[in-house]
């Protein structure tokens, strides 16, 4: 019996090791991606898990469960993207246990198809048909372009407004900016009066993307066969030179954003603008309760008087990741959650989300006056801007790479070493260097 | 040493006995050794030979061996090599330090003349007691310019600058830490026999000269060994900087070479990060059993 036993615990063991070596082996191979496989309903009940960072997701996520019995699924949270959750879709990935959905932003959708973690869900039902409820760049960014390939189903966009203090303004005398020159113009009036109209955020590299965005900048492009990565393109300097003036000369603070010292600045009034998307909306008012009522939205300012031009910041997309065993109903999932009314209004209303439907825009609780900003319908706005986003605009597939080179090039800035215009050129070099690491036909 | 040969021969001779009993209560250990530890090494450098190869802009990844590719990059990688420099720097100058105060601090606790042992041993220990990030976080409002209680003297004197905030994380690092080590050295004094002090005593020492000449020495094992701990400690830092990184845009996404293997595992360039980790280790290795060798040698002579 002893002897027994003890093979057994060896036995046992061994096979621990060969089933951990297993899984990983088997998360590297997996099936070929590209062919949109076929798409048929399961049988029976189906357990579906999604992994998300909006805040409050779970109360939506309750509605389907009650009306959906067959099709229960659970909702996982996270950090934000770049924060955390990517790392984990990684590497849940490539040991084969990724959930079933995740939230995934179209700067980061290229990223995941590089890595063959998305499932095409062109041919499940009703997907391919959706095309023309979304706003055309969206339906582009979940589609690469391509016929026959839906990779994700769009969630939310993030058109740009500038945000403002409209009291402080008034009270300074000081009007709206509405060009970029205007916006540095200001910018001199408020230090002069001791505040900031804004911080320069270090790691909020997609933010700075979507103002080259308004500038008609592109990034990258994948024409055929090979990438360009267009970081020091003109209009990504023109955006650069713009912000260096403004720091070199002391007129934005450098407090990093998304942070209890960034909200307090906003809190006590020492900033005054944030450029920023539709989301922000929310950040704001979470994050500087003390001003309730004092803020407004405009445009954008703009890089030549009279233009009518916005960049967006975000957005997210739903994706069936990769080894996802039910992909008709979680597709059927992520259609229900970005294209029903009560849906989005749901997810406006925990999370301020802004619909990437062309119906979405039209919602009631869209058209509402927003208390905190004094009773502004600020969506206005927004449904402005997001119809004035370019279409054209691509991300590359190692964005988070990107985003970390030129972020650390940002922060060295703000230490007071090298311009912004280094930064870019350090992150296109280092692009390019990644992509050659992960084997990525580019153009040097 | 000299006994050695007889009881080997005889121990050869003897079978073992209880073989199976062996087998079993070694078991649990083997497996869990095996599992989370061997494995994931031989995994790290498994990873570590493979190279991703592709056809086409979104070609399926397939991973294959690609030798030292890996390693070849690691050693052109200018980031990581500079964040290597950046925490010898650090070592250089914190655990010195840290230890200075650590051994100071023992010493006082062990000295007849200071009242209130009791109190002071734990109160110098208490910050040890406090999770590394947190405490991270805490000092990372103490020296934050605009919501530091301090706020009169970070806002003029910028404690998270570029060129501050390594010496800012080694204070961190201090106050963590040297009540730990002083516990050490202190467990190590309490174990010297009293007859010594008394036979200096006797001879005419004094308080001073005992702690310098015939403390320090007897005690120099359990300072290596705290130097040791501090010198991977250093190699490995991660926690404090990366909580900083919330504070200020003065620590990169390559600051430490922790920071920069978790950076490029988040690209995710897995075999790259894998090598990192390899050399890392190797390095931390070498410093150690250079620094053991070292001082050593010193001892015997």
């Amino acid at each position: 019996m002893h002897i027994k036993n003890s093979k057994r615990i060896v036995a046992l063991g061994v096979l621990a090791a060969i089933s951990l070596t297993g899984c990983a082996a088997g998360g590297s191979g997996g099936s070929a991606s590209g062919d949109a496989a076929a798409c048929a309903p399961s049988d029976g009940k189906v357990d579906l898990t999604y992994t998300s960072w909006i805040p409050g997701i779970d109360k939506v996520v309750d509605i389907w469960n009650k009306e959906n019995p067959d099709v229960q699924v659970t909702v996982q949270t996270g950090p934000n993207g770049n924060g955390g959750t990517y790392k984990n879709f990684f590497n849940q990935l490539s040991a084969g246990n990724a959930p079933d959905l995740g939230q995934i932003e179209y700067d980061a959708l290229p990223n995941f198809r590089v890595q063959d973690g998305l499932t095409n869900i062109a041919s499940c039902k009703n997907v391919t048909e959706s095309k023309d409820d979304f706003i055309d760049w969206t339906w582009n960014q979940v589609t690469f372009g391509e016929k026959d390939s839906v990779y994700a189903i769009p969630q939310d966009t993030g058109p740009m407004a500038m945000y403002y203090r409209k009291d402080l303004f008034e009270k300074a005398g000081i009007p709206v900016p509405t060009t970029w020159d205007e916006y540095a113009a200001a910018a001199k009036t408020i230090r002069s009066q001791g505040g900031y109209i804004t911080n320069f955020p270090q790691n909020d590299v997609n933010w700075f993307a979507g103002l080259v965005w308004q500038a008609d900048g592109r990034w990258f492009s994948n024409e055929g066969d090979k990438w360009d990565v267009t970081l020091t393109s003109p209009e990504s300097e023109k955006v650069a030179d713009y912000w260096q003036g403004l720091i070199s000369t002391d007129l934005v603070s450098k407090v990093p954003a998304w942070t209890d010292e960034w909200n307090n600045a906003y809190n006590t009034g020492s900033d005054w603008t944030w450029i920023s998307a539709v989301w922000g909306a929310n950040s704001i008012s979470s994050g500087a309760p003390d001003t309730s009522g004092n803020w407004a939205v405009a445009p954008m300012p703009q890089w030549k008087a009279g233009e009518n031009k916005a960049g967006n910041w975000g957005g997210s997309s739903t994706a069936v990741l990769k080894g996802s065993k039910h992909p008709y109903e979680a597709a059927q999932f992520a259609l229900w959650l970005n294209t029903s009314d009560e849906a989005l209004t749901a997810l406006n209303k925990e999370a301020n989300l802004y619909p990437a439907t062309k119906a979405g825009l039209k919602l009631p609780v869209l058209s509402e006056g927003v208390d905190f900003y004094g009773g502004q319908k600020i969506y206005d706005t927004f449904a402005t801007a997001a119809n004035e986003t370019n279409s054209d605009f691509v991300w590359g597939p190692t964005m988070t790479q990107t985003y970390g080179d030129v972020a650390d090039g940002f922060g060295e800035v703000l230490g007071g070493s090298g311009t912004l215009t280094d930064a870019l050129k350090t992150g296109q070099k280092k692009t390019i260097d990644a992509l050659d690491a992960a084997a990525i036909p580019v153009n040097k | 040493m000299t006994t050695t040969s007889v009881p080997r021969l005889k121990a050869r001779r003897t079978p073992v006995k209880h073989k199976r009993a062996i087998a079993i209560f070694l078991a649990p250990f083997a497996v869990l050794f095996a599992a989370f530890y061997l494995l994931p090494i031989g995994w790290a450098i498994g990873q570590s030979l493979l190279v991703v190869e592709r056809d086409g802009t979104f070609g399926k990844p397939v991973e294959v061996f690609g030798g030292l590719t890996q390693y070849i990059l690691v050693f052109q990688n200018e980031a990581f090599w500079a964040s290597v420099g950046r925490v010898a720097l650090f070592g250089v100058v914190q655990v010195p330090v840290m230890l200075g105060f650590a051994l100071v601090l023992a010493l006082l606790l062990d000295s007849p003349l200071v009242k209130g042992k009791k109190f002071f041993r734990l109160a110098f220990f208490v910050p040890y007691a406090v999770p590394g990030v947190i405490a991270a976080i805490m000092w990372g409002y103490l020296y934050s310019p605009n919501l530091s209680p301090f706020a009169a003297f970070t806002s003029g004197f910028d404690l998270l600058a570029p060129e501050t905030v390594l010496w800012s994380i080694a204070n961190v690092v201090t106050w963590v830490y040297v009540g730990y080590n002083m516990l050490i050295i202190y467990s190590a004094l309490l174990a010297l026999p009293s007859e010594i002090f008394e036979a200096a005593r006797l001879d005419g020492a004094n308080q001073l000269q005992i702690a310098l000449s015939i403390k320090i020495p007897l005690v120099m094992p359990a300072i290596v060994l705290t130097a040791i701990f501090s010198i991977i400690g250093t190699l490995q830092l991660l926690a404090e900087p990366q909580v900083f990184r919330s504070f200020t845009s003065s620590v990169s996404s390559t600051f430490t070479p922790n920071i920069a293997v978790y950076t490029t595992s988040a690209v995710p360039n897995v075999s790259l990060a894998a090598a990192m980790s390899v050399v890392l280790a190797l390095a931390t290795f070498i410093m150690s059993f250079v620094f053991l060798k070292f001082t050593q040698r010193k001892g015997d002579q």
